[in-house]
């Protein structure tokens, strides 16, 4: 972390942003809108942004949202991989056992990057 | 003033049995058969993931911050702008490494402050040493003449 | 007369100091992020829906480039850096409300909010009060925030865990019909923006909370 080149971020992504700096370098996205997923129960150690109340869950990918480093790699500054990122929908009643049958419409989204996801 | 910091090294030892959690109450480690999966993975959680668990109904208020704390704000936002680190490494710094007791115990703007201060250590930036005697230095230059 | 410092005050000039006396940023790169973050709020977000509502071309843009959107309320979303800002990133997303769904938004990990559309997030959406609860009973946490809606209506929680930000476009409310964009522009509030609250003719303000003051706060 220590002799890493300060200037590089600005440098790739000046008049672009943050993430567009990242696309074009994660390949093909494996999911698209409408595929349901399950999310992986990856082991969690020191850091994620994968919460774990969605861990497991079976849910319908809503958006194909954009490329960029994985959260677990870009808090250690490790910007050389970049993954497809997802938001994918859950009933609220999937995820929590006492969510009132009244409001079975209820729907929970959220943003996964695509090492969380597996086919269902 | 010497005995005023004894004061203080009395009440700071007082204070910290206060936030200790209880299983410290034997004041030796846990043997490992005493951790079940549930516990290492209770203990070993990133603390800012709170999504579902358990609270109550409380009085929602809104706040103005202190100085320092917008102050504190702009400093981390210029220290990634200027590439000594980005957004995320500083939310893994400020809103896990530090831990549920300070996660939860301070100010949302001191876990701000404290993750830029860790960066100028982590990042070699700044030696330890250079920042205590800093530290050290703003405290004396405010200090009220006697 | 010197004024004694915090434990808080004193950590945060000395990191301030070192940081420049290390050239990490300069005095002018702070000078320069304050006076950015001095001057964001919400009154283009709320302009942003009101042009929507007005304008169904716009609407759609707004609904697929938000960030191209953002130019015609006055935000570019790559200031102050000419990247960004760090912490907001550049990929914001509007939800649209139908009169069967409706969005709140919550960041159960930290408080991500669309800051330079939006200004800062209230302190009740940084709390882990808020956090925990909004994604598990978010018709008990909207209800206390005076929003009850019926079973019919679906509540869709957006949970801002990674880069992209958002903000919620209510349904334009009944009687407001013939009202320039600057009338609608006032009624869209910042809690209808994070959606804990519906917009309404007349009510032009947050709901009315207690607002805790600091020991030393910031002029300007």
């Amino acid at each position: 972390m220590s002799q890493h080149d300060r200037t590089h971020h600005a440098k790739i992504a000046t008049g672009k942003g943050d993430p567009q700096c990242f696309k074009g370098m994660a390949g093909p996205a494996k999911f698209k809108v409408g595929e349901r997923v399950r999310i992986k129960d990856l082991p969690d150690v020191f850091y994620t942004r994968c919460q774990v109340y969605t861990r497991g869950a079976i849910g319908e990918v809503a958006v194909v949202t954009h490329e960029s480093p994985a959260p677990e790699d870009e808090a250690w500054g490790h910007v050389d991989h970049s993954e497809w990122f997802y938001i994918v929908r859950f009933k609220q009643k999937d995820l929590w056992p006492e969510y009132p049958a009244a409001f079975a419409n209820d729907t929970l989204q959220t943003e996964f990057s695509e090492r969380w996801l597996e086919a269902v | 003033m010497s005995s005023s910091t004894r004061e203080q090294v009395l009440r700071h030892l007082a204070a910290v049995a206060e936030i200790q959690p209880p299983v410290q109450k034997t004041g030796k480690a846990p043997y490992p058969t005493d951790i079940t999966h549930e516990l290492f993975r209770a203990y070993t959680r990133s603390p800012h993931d709170v999504g579902g668990e358990m609270d109550v109904p409380c009085e929602w208020t809104e706040e103005e911050h202190e100085a320092w704390g917008h102050r504190a704000y702009v400093t981390t936002e210029c220290l990634a702008w200027r590439g000594a680190w980005c957004a995320e490494e500083r939310r893994r710094m400020q809103n896990v490494d530090l831990g549920t007791t300070q996660y939860l115990g301070l100010p949302y703007y001191g876990r701000w402050l404290l993750s830029a201060a860790r960066i100028l250590v982590d990042g070699h930036h700044v030696t330890l040493t250079e920042l205590i005697n800093k530290i050290d230095e703003v405290k004396k230059r405010h200090e009220p003449a006697r | 007369m010197v004024e004694e410092v915090s434990d808080f005050e004193a950590l945060e000039i000395a990191v301030r100091e070192l940081s420049i006396e290390k050239g990490l940023f300069t005095a002018e790169d702070h000078r320069r992020f304050t006076e950015f973050a001095e001057h964001i709020g919400p009154t283009p977000a709320a302009r942003l829906v009101a042009k929507a509502w007005l304008d169904p071309e716009y609407k759609k843009l707004c609904l697929t480039d938000a960030i191209k959107a953002s130019l015609a309320v006055g935000v570019d979303w790559l200031n102050p850096t000419g990247f960004g800002t760090p912490s907001d990133y550049t990929d914001l997303r509007v939800l649209e409300d139908t009169p069967t769904m409706h969005h709140v938004v919550v960041c159960t990990l930290c408080s991500c909010y669309p800051r330079p559309i939006l200004g800062f997030q209230p302190e009740w959406y940084r709390t882990p009060n808020y956090r925990r609860r909004l994604v598990r009973w978010p018709r008990q946490v909207l209800a206390e925030f005076g929003l009850s809606l019926p079973a019919e209506v679906e509540i869709r929680v957006e949970d801002s865990n990674q880069k992209c930000r958002f903000i919620v476009m209510p349904v334009r409310p009944a009687g407001t019909e013939g009202w320039t964009e600057d009338q609608l522009t006032e009624i869209v509030t910042r809690d209808c923006l994070i959606g804990v609250a519906l917009p309404r003719p007349g009510m032009t303000t947050n709901i009315p909370l207690p607002v805790h003051q600091p020991a030393k706060p910031a002029h300007h």
